[in-house]
């Protein structure tokens, strides 16, 4: 039991916060398009498509910055031909992104192995990973220092990813016109909102910011690309959101909830005899018990939301009774 | 009447056909890109996935086999999509009835006949359990099916991965397999060189079955009515959660008698890897197939052939990754779904060959 309790140390959050970085960057996506009312199911295809551009493209440029520009760009390209063919050909959102996942799992391994030989996985000497940097004063203090310091941009990035996107949903007046047009899309046309252009912007960022959490997968993190890398991650991240309220802020604990597990998982691994394959288990079976607890709290505020409306009703027919009996 | 009836097949018909040759237009693009021949490449992938040199070496043959449990994985789809679930759990409801079907094919021991019929009778009510957990999640809480069925998928697939490494594991090999199956729980088959057998005849009686209760019986069109007008069948009297737990069971069915034939007639054991997404092609033959038993059967021998094709004539002979194959069907995928875009210039073509010097008399045509 004494090894299983050394698994908690500043390490596991650590390795929690990294591997929470691509959940919470494709989850801030995903809350970015469940807000402007479009359902982005494909953030696990933009997420793979990000790891295997990124990485080529840090090999081909000779620099990993530019493969994490690049990489964003192919998401972004990505989500840009999904708005155009939603809006242009009214394809549905749900069949397109299976097709997707499907096209983008199967040829990035084509292609991988047209360019690189026939390999399984695929890595290459020359490629530097993104470096760790280390903040100047923050590193400093004890526990702190060692809990936020030391990761890379992308890591970095998704924070402050996080609080721009809750700045601009919830203090600008931009923000209110996205809000709209998840709510209520005819209404805020209505009132001139281009609603066709805002949904094209949730799925181009939010392709942006999933292909960025894959780049940190395959030049962040590790420094190969191998099939599925991206593992179910854009599934648990369309999770996180939805557990987070699809709110930039609580997206970032719940995908920061899901990394934990997942370092959690592999940490345990080294102190127990459990099988491997059971221990994978973990994160999806966290995953699935999130789902139904999202499923249970709008299920108890919907009920409370009713008996408030009664009891309401019921307080105001009382006063017309009384006011008709008073007069 | 009868010529809206053949515009109606027409439709059906269609688009996927032009989504398909789309899609094999596509993979010309792909070819070229390795520099191999293109046209020795069709050559190939056609002759083996659905060519017949010799008897003893039939392609077709392998193809019907492989398409066994797509057709029935691709029924349960139909099946869940009919009723209004976007389930797509099939993937897991096939995975956890092959362990099943594994298990009780070494583990018990009964005579040839009743053995097949308890492991396929347990492997069905395996996948409709299976099928039961993202059912009951959906219609007590609400819980998003789609989300809740990849999710079981992924469970599915290392629990399997788990069971095949450790509690059934038969021998120390590097890799992992679980014992043979008993001869008398093997399901039997028609011609040596390849397993299609009495596995396929299953899955075409399935087709036939799915069809007359969707479209023939009361039940059926109860479910047809809450998947597409949930309202409406409320109001009509349909129990609509019931419809939807209904769904699920059946679909989970169908998945796990495709996991037990995919052992029985196949592979007589479970191994590491034994989860290639059959689930998943059904799943898009379901899709490509409009969601119609008779289509699922067509376009799940179609896909099997293109994959089957890709493997051992692109791959081996030629080189060619196999990825291809799931990448072109991907595509198709995406093409059926773009659907609009042929209809469009499928009126605007037909607009062309029905041109009148008269334009009102086009438009009372039309």
């Amino acid at each position: 039991m004494e090894g299983f309790f050394s698994v908690f140390t500043i390490e596991l959050v650590n390795s929690g916060i990294r591997l929470a970085t691509p959940i919470i960057l494709a989850g801030l996506g995903g809350a970015l398009c469940n807000k402007s009312g479009v359902l982005n199911l494909a953030l696990e295809s933009k997420m793979l498509l990000g790891a295997f551009v990124g990485i080529v493209s840090a090999y081909y440029l000779g620099n990993s910055y530019l493969g994490l520009l690049v990489a964003m760009a192919a998401g972004g390209a990505l989500g840009a031909l999904f708005a155009y063919l939603y809006h242009r050909y009214e394809v549905d959102l749900v069949i397109l992104a299976i097709a997707f996942n499907l096209i983008i799992s199967e040829l990035t391994v084509y292609v991988m192995r047209v360019m690189f030989g026939n390999v399984g996985s695929w890595s290459d000497p020359s490629i530097v990973r993104i470096p760790d940097l280390e903040i100047p004063l923050l590193e400093k203090i004890p526990v702190i220092g060692g809990i936020l310091s030391g990761y890379n941009i992308i890591v970095y990035f998704s924070w402050v990813a996080a609080i721009v996107l809750y700045i601009v949903l919830y203090k600008m007046k931009f923000g209110r016109h996205i809000r709209a047009v998840g709510e209520n899309k005819e209404a805020a046309i209505t009132v001139g909102i281009n609603a066709r252009m805002i949904q094209t912007l949730a799925l181009v960022l939010s392709g942006m910011l999933a292909a960025l959490g894959g780049a940190f997968l395959s030049i962040g993190h590790l420094k190969l690309f191998t099939r599925n890398m991206s593992n179910g991650r854009g599934w648990i991240a369309i999770a996180a959101a939805l557990f987070g309220a699809n709110h930039p802020i609580g997206t970032f604990f719940a995908g920061f909830f899901f990394g934990i597990t997942e370092a959690f998982a592999v940490r345990i691994q080294n102190v127990t005899d459990l099988p491997p394959n059971l221990i994978e288990l973990l994160p999806h079976f966290a995953t699935l018990l999130i789902l139904v607890f999202i499923a249970l709290r709008d299920k108890i505020k919907e009920s409370m939301a009713r008996g408030r409306f009664r009891s309401k009703l019921k307080s105001e027919s009382a006063n017309a009774v009384k006011e008709n009996s008073a007069s | 009447m009868k010529n809206k009836r053949f515009k109606k097949l027409l439709d059906a018909i269609l688009v996927p056909a032009l989504a398909i040759i789309s899609g094999l237009i596509l993979m010309a693009v792909l070819i070229a890109v390795t520099k191999k021949p293109i046209f020795a490449s069709y050559g190939v992938l056609f002759s083996k996935g659905f060519g017949c040199v010799k008897s003893g070496n039939c392609a077709i043959l392998t193809t019907l086999e492989r398409a066994t449990p797509i057709i029935l994985t691709g029924l349960a789809a139909v099946v869940a999509f009919r009723s209004g679930l976007f389930s797509i759990g099939q993937e897991g409801q096939f995975l956890v009835a092959s362990v099943v079907a594994a298990w009780l094919g070494y583990s018990i021991h009964l005579p040839n006949g009743v053995h097949q019929i308890v492991i396929i009778l347990a492997c069905m009510a395996a996948g409709a359990a299976y099928g039961y957990i993202p059912g009951i999640l959906k219609v007590k809480l609400g819980v998003n099916e789609l989300l809740a069925t990849i999710i079981l998928n992924t469970i599915a697939t290392l629990f399997i991965e788990y069971m095949v490494q450790f509690p059934l594991r038969a021998d120390k090999a590097t890799t992992a397999h679980s014992p043979l199956i008993d001869k008398s729980a093997e399901l039997a088959t028609f011609m040596p060189g390849s397993k299609w057998g009495v596995g396929f005849i299953i899955a075409v009686a399935a087709v036939i079955l799915v069809f007359i209760f969707l479209w023939k019986t009361k039940m059926g069109y109860e479910q047809r009515m809450a998947g597409q007008a949930k309202r409406f069948a409320l109001y009509g009297g349909v129990a609509s959660d019931k419809a939807a737990i209904r769904a699920m069971l059946i679909s989970g069915a169908l998945a796990g008698l495709a996991g037990a034939i995919e052992v029985l007639g196949v592979h007589r054991r479970i191994m590491t890897g034994f989860s290639v997404g059959l689930g998943f092609d059904g799943l898009t033959s379901a899709i490509l197939g409009q969601t119609h038993p008779f289509g699922v059967l067509i376009v799940a021998i179609i896909f099997a052939g293109l994959k089957l094709g890709a493997q051992l004539g692109l791959q081996l002979k030629l080189g060619i990754p196999r990825e291809l194959g799931g990448t072109i069907i991907g595509f198709i995928i995406l093409f059926i779904a773009a659907r609009k875009f042929y209809e469009g210039n499928i009126t605007a073509i037909a607009g062309w060959f029905k041109r009148k010097p008269n334009q009102k008399m086009k438009r009372e045509g039309g």
